[in-house]
């Protein structure tokens, strides 16, 4: 049961204001943007922001066992990808530059969506619109 | 010439005559409150604010008027509230203590925010615990000067910027001393904008930091103590001069990080005591000259995606690791530089050493690929490792050296 618990992949606790970005090298700052891939073997990447994860995706291509967002109204708090609705809005601005907002509850996106603007988006949607935009 | 100076006398008494004077104090003068102060001025009037303690929620300036403090007034937002926003062009804010505008995790409240404006003047004034201290947004021709922003950050996470600036253009921000933020300048979207002669210290992030910002200088500045100094970060032309770089110490900690820059030019500045002096990737045709690199862990890393870079005439004095290197060096100039780890000889006196010094040492190799071999760096056997590969190079890399090492240290002012 021990061997078996230290094998699988686990994600990673984010030391905010000392772990940098593995894509883009910025210490990551802001937990209402920070991102996480753990792969199969259970390394885990951190991102200060989802364009830079989804960046790191790209040049990147491999199966993850985690693939974590935070969530923008729960400061601190990741949730899975897939399941997360997404908001880019020009009046939330993200560390890098994306205006990119993941959120656990599609209501809290659609409260800030409806009162300051935005689109919304699934992952599989924001995925292919940061892949066509960077790069 | 009596002539002439009754002329200037008589066209200066029109010119003070038609823009008035308003006098703000507590009590006993025409106004207590400045925001009555505001809607009563015209244009081009003079508020001149009395010592004291006002507490009036946001002021908005919203005509062109200079206003000034006289004696250091207190402006207070009592921590729920924004103090002082700026919406029209011309406007002078000076000699303010302002403070206290409380933290919101929806907004970025700000002391001062400038917002749509040109030809805008913060001087002077003292900033003390507001979220950001100088916010301004889509503005341009503005300095912002003398001023004293100390935060009281200390939660990585709920902290603002000391003076943020987002797509603005042709601003200078000089001689300000800003404390205590997440990063102590930030330009986002800043065009032909100048950062000079600024202290920047303790700040939990960055000391100064560009973002998708072109054109723009920055020098005469200190960094010192921050979570990192400077990073300049997907930004082209960026001029960096004359600064200095000091204990910026920790495991992600830089004296200045380059990723993803075209074009810039660093010369003339000083690393000191930093964990990392400089550390590159993905950045091109930046020169660097003249900068003097003492007692760092490493001076510089380079990484992938560097092309055509020239480092010449700098010093790298003491440092536990001149160079990492992870690129293609054949693709970058390395020469003229005084490496005091070299131990060559002059036997035509020409000033450089008569063979080429190669900075990257064996074991900085190792680290680079075994990151916790570091435990074993003051060992003898890594000495010994070190001097084999000095005698016969197997595993460093053998585009990396300088042909022509000076013997002497280069003075640099």
């Amino acid at each position: 049961m021990v061997l078996w618990m230290a094998c699988s992949p686990e994600p990673k606790q984010i030391q905010y204001g000392m772990d940098a970005c593995h894509y883009c090298k910025m210490t990551i700052m802001d937990n209402q943007h920070a991102s996480q891939l753990v792969t199969e073997k259970g390394r885990a990447y951190l991102f200060d922001a989802i364009e830079c994860m989804i960046g790191y995706q790209q040049i990147q291509k491999e199966d993850f066992a985690f693939v974590l967002v935070s969530d923008y109204a729960n400061p601190g708090t990741l949730i899975s990808a897939a399941s997360g609705t997404f908001l880019i809005s020009p009046a939330v601005s993200s560390p890098m530059g994306a205006n990119l907002s993941a959120f656990s509850q599609a209501s809290d996106a659609l409260e800030i969506k409806t009162r300051l603007g935005g689109e919304i988006y699934t992952w599989d949607e924001i995925f292919a619109r940061i892949t066509q935009t960077h790069h | 010439m009596c002539r002439l100076l009754i002329v200037t006398i008589l066209f200066l008494a029109r010119f003070t005559t038609t823009a008035g004077t308003l006098i703000v104090c507590p009590s006993g003068c025409a106004f207590s409150v400045i925001t009555e102060a505001v809607q009563a001025a015209s244009d081009g009037d003079t508020i001149l604010v009395r010592s004291g303690l006002y507490q009036e929620g946001n002021i908005i300036i919203n005509k062109p008027l200079i206003v000034i403090g006289e004696n250091q007034p207190v402006l207070d937002g009592n921590n729920n509230s924004e103090i002082l926003t700026l919406l029209a062009d011309h406007v002078v804010v000076q000699g303010f203590v302002i403070r206290n505008v409380g933290t919101s995790y929806v907004e970025d409240r700000a002391g001062i925010r400038i917002k749509n404006a040109r030809n805008f003047t913060i001087t002077n004034n003292r900033l003390e615990n507001t979220f950001f201290g100088i916010y301004a947004e889509h503005a341009q021709d503005g300095i912002i000067s003398g001023n004293i922003v100390t935060g009281e950050a200390r939660e990585e996470m709920s902290s603002g910027n000391g003076i943020h600036l987002w797509y603005c253009k042709q601003v200078e921000v000089n001689r300000n001393q800003v404390t205590g933020h997440r990063d102590g300048i930030y330009f986002e979207f800043v065009d032909h904008s100048i950062v000079r002669e600024n202290l920047s210290h303790q700040n939990l992030r960055y000391g100064l930091h560009f973002m998708f910002s072109n054109d723009d200088t920055y020098e005469g500045n200190t960094f010192m103590s921050n979570g990192a100094g400077v990073a300049v970060m997907y930004s082209r032309n960026i001029r960096m001069l004359e600064n200095t770089f000091r204990n910026n110490w920790g495991a992600a900690a830089y004296g200045l990080l380059l990723k993803e820059i075209y074009d810039g030019d660093i010369s003339c500045n000083r690393f000191e005591s930093n964990t990392l002096g400089i550390y590159v990737e993905g950045s091109s045709r930046i020169h660097y000259l003249h900068n003097e690199f003492r007692e760092n862990g490493w001076a510089m890393k380079i990484r992938g995606g560097c092309a055509a870079n020239y480092i010449c005439y700098n010093n790298f004095i003491a440092n536990t690791f001149d160079l990492a290197v992870q690129a293609k060096m054949s693709e970058n100039g390395l020469s003229e530089n005084y490496w005091s780890e070299y131990n060559g000889y002059d036997l035509d006196r020409d000033g450089f050493g008569d063979i080429p010094f190669r900075p990257v040492r064996l074991f900085c190799f190792i680290t680079e690929r075994t990151p916790e071999a570091i435990v074993l760096l003051r060992s003898l056997f890594v000495d010994l490792v070190n001097f084999a590969e000095k005698i016969s190079p197997v595993f460093t890399p053998a585009d990396v050296f300088d042909s022509q090492p000076l013997m002497q240290p280069l003075i640099l002012s």
